[in-house]
């Protein structure tokens, strides 16, 4: 019985939508993820990196793999396709640049943690982001070594940038200590109860669009015609009739990206959206985020 | 029936002749998630000693590592003393940098002290906390509690052994973290062997606690000034801050301990309270047999 009630209230919680959120304040976004096309896989952020975009912030992607194992032309050409890909889709988003970090691809669970680190500080220095997108350092069952890697990496790094004895030598170069103080953390919602959003980003039309056709970019992983051929075979689909089979992949990717865009739209009473953890400026002081944000006055 | 006798017996022995190890990632964190805790416990009595890991030195404003590591040592010791703590162990690790250090090396040296001191409490980090952002608590919480594990087997470090350091099973235990998990509340998914969320009250100690949090000044002092930075950056101020003096810096740090005291305390009954997650007589024998 108590079972039940458990299920019940999960079920009811569950279709709970999430506060929608807004665009914190500032000019600046980096996005830091392993591979060259995580500003679209585990359903998240190519829509909210192009509403960054549209609302004013540049923007630039780190991309810390060299996605060899990407594709199904060998380790260097795999590098080299994955590498334009990556330019592409970020450039149809909107963003700036993509830096390069290239530490193996799915290695990256033996790489020494602080070096890593290390870079992402350099970054965040340069840049001094006013927010940070990544995988969710927290999250249960990602399999991937290295969006547990550079998340684990991510979550020192972004307050650690703020402290004036991390890397000193950094400030040689003109560079200051910062912190971010805002962060948008994505993971597979669906992979059980590891990863459990707090807030909802609402998308439009145009940003559900850029984040299907950077999705789609990705050729070289993405978009089979073999996969297409294959499911043509069985279903007609009138859609993408007269289409060759690698067009007709390309709309298959894309329709996913709107699919779960409308879907978790729909579950949060707007039309498009992605959901995260968010982590406002003063989350980290839960016994003073009260107090700073009521006494708070302008200068 | 007998055997809860037994316990009751070994549980009030135990009690007469406390001892409680506490181990910290850092100066703060174990005073801020646990401090009230501790100081009643040696309040009543028992011997707590600490043992902390790394040295602090990457938390102060406009001070080099060095400086910051020796004053934090200084601050940290006298905290402790405050809460009626014996004893503080500093093993010196580089703040921030616990990522970089083995977890064996590091689960063998907290286990050195859980054989010699041989508590019957431990307060750790707790590791299964999320969105704790010093990730020195995490990496510090499960190296102790593999610690207290290993402290029990004779089979690890064997030399231990015959330096004297012989197995120690400590019988209770809390996991300690200061409020980010937004589900720490939720209960495990069962109630025997398992660690079960437990909120103490600690309105005796709040003033112990918040004394001992504001005599840790070159961490508050680092916490205001970046506070302080990130709102007149932002066209932002807040009024007390306008002058980051020790009155000002001991205020908010006053603020911040009796807003997690009030945290701590919500749904409970209680005024302030801490709340852990609990390994105790539940954790080694289920109910129907006492
Ligand atoms: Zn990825």
């Amino acid at each position: 019985m108590r079972l039940l009630i458990a299920l019940v209230l999960a079920g009811v919680l569950g279709a709970q939508p999430l506060p929608l959120g807004r665009i914190p304040p500032g000019r600046t976004l980096l996005v830091i993820e392993p591979h060259h096309d995580d500003h679209t896989t585990d359903y998240g952020m190519g829509g909210l990196i192009a509403r960054f975009v549209e609302e004013g912030h540049r923007a630039w992607y780190v991309r810390a793999s060299n996605d060899e194992k990407d594709g199904a032309h060998g380790y260097p050409h795999n590098d080299m396709i994955n590498l334009r890909e990556s330019l592409e889709a970020t450039r149809i988003l909107g963003m700036e640049g993509v830096h390069g970090l290239n530490w193996r691809n799915d290695y990256m669970d033996s790489i020494p943690l602080n070096e890593l680190r290390a870079q992402l500080i350099l970054l965040i220095r340069k840049h001094r982001p006013d927010a940070v997108l990544g995988h969710d350092p927290w999250a249960h069952y990602d399999r991937n070594p290295d969006h547990r890697k550079v998340a684990r990496a991510l979550a020192e790094a972004y307050w650690m940038a703020g402290l004036a004895n991390v890397h000193p030598e950094h400030f040689e170069l003109g560079l200051k200590p910062h912190r971010v103080p805002y962060l948008f953390f994505k993971a597979r919602v669906d992979y059980g109860k590891g990863h459990e959003p707090n807030v909802a980003m609402e998308l439009t039309e145009s940003q559900v669009r850029k984040k299907m056709k950077a999705y789609s970019t990705h050729r070289n992983v993405y978009a089979s015609p073999a996969m297409a051929r294959a499911v043509r075979a069985q279903i007609e689909i009138p859609e993408v009739k007269g289409l060759t089979d690698e067009e007709a992949a390309v709309r298959f990717e894309e329709w996913h990206m709107e699919w779960i865009s409308r879907k978790r739209g729909r579950e949060n009473g707007v039309r498009y959206a992605e959901v995260y953890f968010y982590r406002d400026e003063f989350d980290h002081l839960p016994g003073l985020k009260n107090y700073i944000t009521s006494n708070t006055v302008k200068q | 029936m007998k055997l809860r006798l037994l316990l009751c017996m070994a549980m009030s022995l135990l009690a007469q002749d406390q001892k409680v190890l506490v181990i910290t990632a850092d100066a703060s964190d174990y005073v801020l998630a646990a401090g009230g805790t501790i100081a009643g416990m040696a309040a009543s009595g028992a011997t707590v000693w600490l043992v902390r890991v790394t040295n602090d030195d990457k938390d102060s404003w406009d001070l080099p590592p060095e400086e910051t590591a020796r004053r934090t040592r200084e601050e940290s010791e006298r905290a402790a003393r405050i809460l009626g703590i014996g004893k503080v162990v500093s093993l010196g690790y580089r703040a921030g940098e616990l990522g970089g250090v083995s977890p064996t090396e590091l689960r063998d040296r907290l286990m050195f002290y859980v054989r010699s001191f041989k508590p019957g409490v431990m307060f750790i980090p707790n590791p299964y906390a999320e969105y704790v952002e010093v990730l020195d608590r995490y990496y510090t919480g499960q190296a102790a509690e593999e610690a207290r594990r290993a402290a029990s087997l004779a089979n690890f470090q064997p030399p231990f052994a015959s330096v004297g350091l012989e197995t120690h099973l400590t019988p209770e235990l809390y996991y300690y973290a200061q409020p980010f998990d937004p589900r720490r509340r939720e209960a495990e998914s069962t109630a025997t062997f398992a660690p079960q969320p437990k909120a103490l009250d600690i309105a005796p100690m709040l003033a112990k606690k918040i004394q001992a949090a504001q005599a840790l000044k070159t961490v508050n002092h680092a916490l205001a000034m970046r506070i302080q930075q990130r709102l007149q950056e932002t066209g932002r101020r807040l009024p007390l801050l306008d002058r980051v003096d020790d009155d000002a810096v001991g205020k908010l740090v006053e603020i911040n301990v009796r807003k997690l005291a009030e945290i701590g305390a919500q749904g409970t009954g209680y005024s302030a309270a801490e709340e852990f997650h609990y390994a105790g007589v539940e954790y080694q024998i289920p109910a129907k047999y006492r």
